[in-house]
């Protein structure tokens, strides 16, 4: 597209978009890396992740003043506005994203591995790697503006929902076989839940993609979901 | 009657004028190309586009004001509730009353506020005695939102009051005829956004009441006083629709482009 008569305003537009990217590649790294602290019990690896949440704080703080004063002195139009709101959003969720992979990367010292978990071990390495892969997709349908790409992730959380119904059952089936297994597996259920809750902002931001290309809305509620077990 | 078919003859029942197939020329020089639109009552209909698009040129068909330009020719037609206007038995006087006008510079008569606004009832016949003219001079400022501001100096002059005052003072002008239909040229590029924005309210009040149709050069204007927008083009009309959709999703890359600011 042509650029603004204003060429700062495209310049503007521009350093969102590139912050938004950094901003998730920071997230995505921070949940690769809580994952891996989890299944290898690393706990330099974890508290270097909790650490990184504030930089994604920042990005997100600045995105979001920078966000407030462009609607102020540009009011902007059309894919203009879709851009700047769809900046906004993707900012918050992956702020959020940032939280969650803080909260797994914390529990990591309070797991004291016993070779019962290591399969569960294994699915939350498989269901990390998953998630990373979603968030990874999103963030190139947003950089790239590619809206089949965006539908494919709004799609594919089903599989990430799939991976956390088969993980709780297994854990629960460990708490019930070992009542000393209960702490580290409520541990384990809570960043099963937390990876579940990732992969859902990375359907949030598949919509909010959808929108900013398209202009249309997609509803959470036509989006095939399988049951969460737990609510 | 198929679904689309009958909502469309729905639409076309709302729609207070339907221009059909209108070319303007001044000269030899084309203005306007075959553009044709139906225009719903009770709403506010924006016109935008670039200066020099036509979007005033056309504004002018539907009261005929292009008749008072000497080398403006128009052709196709206008038709105000199945009435074409351009049509010989039309006197373009009272077809002006019906179709009132306000221009981008507030030009109240040289009179008092008072017969500012009785000027128009009293050549149309509209007032019986004076009882009645004070009613609609009151009703008419009670409209406009001016009311309160100058009930108690009516025999003041309308030019002393301030720009905005005088712009609403000749929306009550406009009013006070029993208008149907009101057209608006860039009426608040000469005020302060103050004064802008008392407009805006009360454009969005007479729309309860009367087809509203605005030619604006402030898109954010554009977006928050009407419900349908054109987007005028080299004389010709590229997109026309809800004004939401216009503004967030508009379907021409041209209207895009102007739009957000891209053009030229």
């Amino acid at each position: 597209m042509a650029n603004h008569i204003v060429s700062a305003f495209s310049e503007e537009l521009d350093r969102l978009s590139a912050d938004i990217l950094r901003m998730g590649g920071i997230a995505e790294t921070m949940i690769a890396d809580a994952a891996r602290s989890v299944v290898s019990g690393n706990n330099d690896l974890a508290e270097e992740t909790a650490a990184r949440d504030d930089e994604v704080d920042l990005i997100e703080e600045d995105v979001e003043r920078r966000i407030v004063r462009l609607l102020a002195l540009r009011q902007p139009m059309a894919t203009d506005l879709r851009a700047v709101i769809a900046a906004l959003k993707v900012s918050s969720e992956l702020e959020r994203i940032g939280d969650l992979s803080k909260n797994i990367a914390k529990r990591v010292h309070h797991l004291s591995v016993s070779p019962d978990v290591a399969s569960a071990l294994k699915g939350i390495e498989r269901m990390g790697d998953g998630v990373v892969a979603q968030l990874h997709a999103i963030l190139d349908a947003y950089g790239q503006g590619d809206d089949q790409l965006a539908l494919q992730v709004w799609f594919g959380d089903e599989d990430i929902d799939q991976h956390y119904n088969s993980l709780f059952r297994e854990v629960l089936t460990y708490m019930m076989q070992d009542p000393r297994m209960i702490g580290a597996g409520a541990h384990l259920m809570f960043i099963a839940k937390n990876l579940e809750r990732i992969g859902d902002h990375c359907t949030n931001i598949a919509e909010i993609v959808h929108y900013q290309i398209t202009g249309r809305y997609l509803s959470s509620s036509a989006r095939p979901k399988a049951p969460l077990l737990d609510g | 009657m198929t679904e689309t078919e009958a909502a469309a003859a729905s639409e076309e029942a709302a729609s207070k004028v339907l221009c059909r197939n209108i070319d303007v020329f001044y000269g030899d020089k084309q203005a306007i190309f075959d553009i044709s639109m139906d225009i719903p009552g009770q709403a506010v209909t924006a016109f935008i586009g670039p200066s020099g698009c036509g979007k005033s040129t056309f504004l002018r068909c539907l009261n005929r004001m292009n008749d008072t330009i000497e080398s403006a020719r128009v052709e196709g037609h206008v038709y105000i509730e199945g009435e074409d206007v351009n049509a010989h038995d039309i006197d373009p006087i009272v077809l002006r009353s019906r179709v009132g006008m306000v221009f981008q510079k507030p030009n109240p008569f040289p009179k008092s506020i008072y017969d500012n606004i009785a000027y128009g009832p009293r050549i149309h016949g509209l007032a019986q005695n004076r009882e009645d003219l004070d009613e609609i001079v009151e009703k008419s400022l009670t409209r406009a939102g001016l009311w309160e501001e100058v009930k108690d100096r009516l025999t003041a002059p309308g030019t002393g009051l301030s720009g905005g005052q005088q712009q609403r003072l000749c929306i009550a002008r406009a009013i006070a005829v029993n208008p149907e239909i009101i057209l608006m040229d860039e009426p608040c590029s000469a005020l302060d956004p103050i004064a802008t924005a008392k407009i805006e309210e009360l454009i969005d009040e007479l729309r309860q009441r009367y087809c509203i149709v605005i030619v604006t050069h402030s898109m954010q204007q554009a977006a928050r006083v009407s419900q349908k927008t054109a987007f005028f083009h080299l004389g010709k009309l590229i997109e026309f629709g809800d004004t939401e959709q216009v503004f967030t999703n508009p379907s021409d890359e041209r209207t895009q482009d102007y739009i957000t600011g891209r053009f030229g």
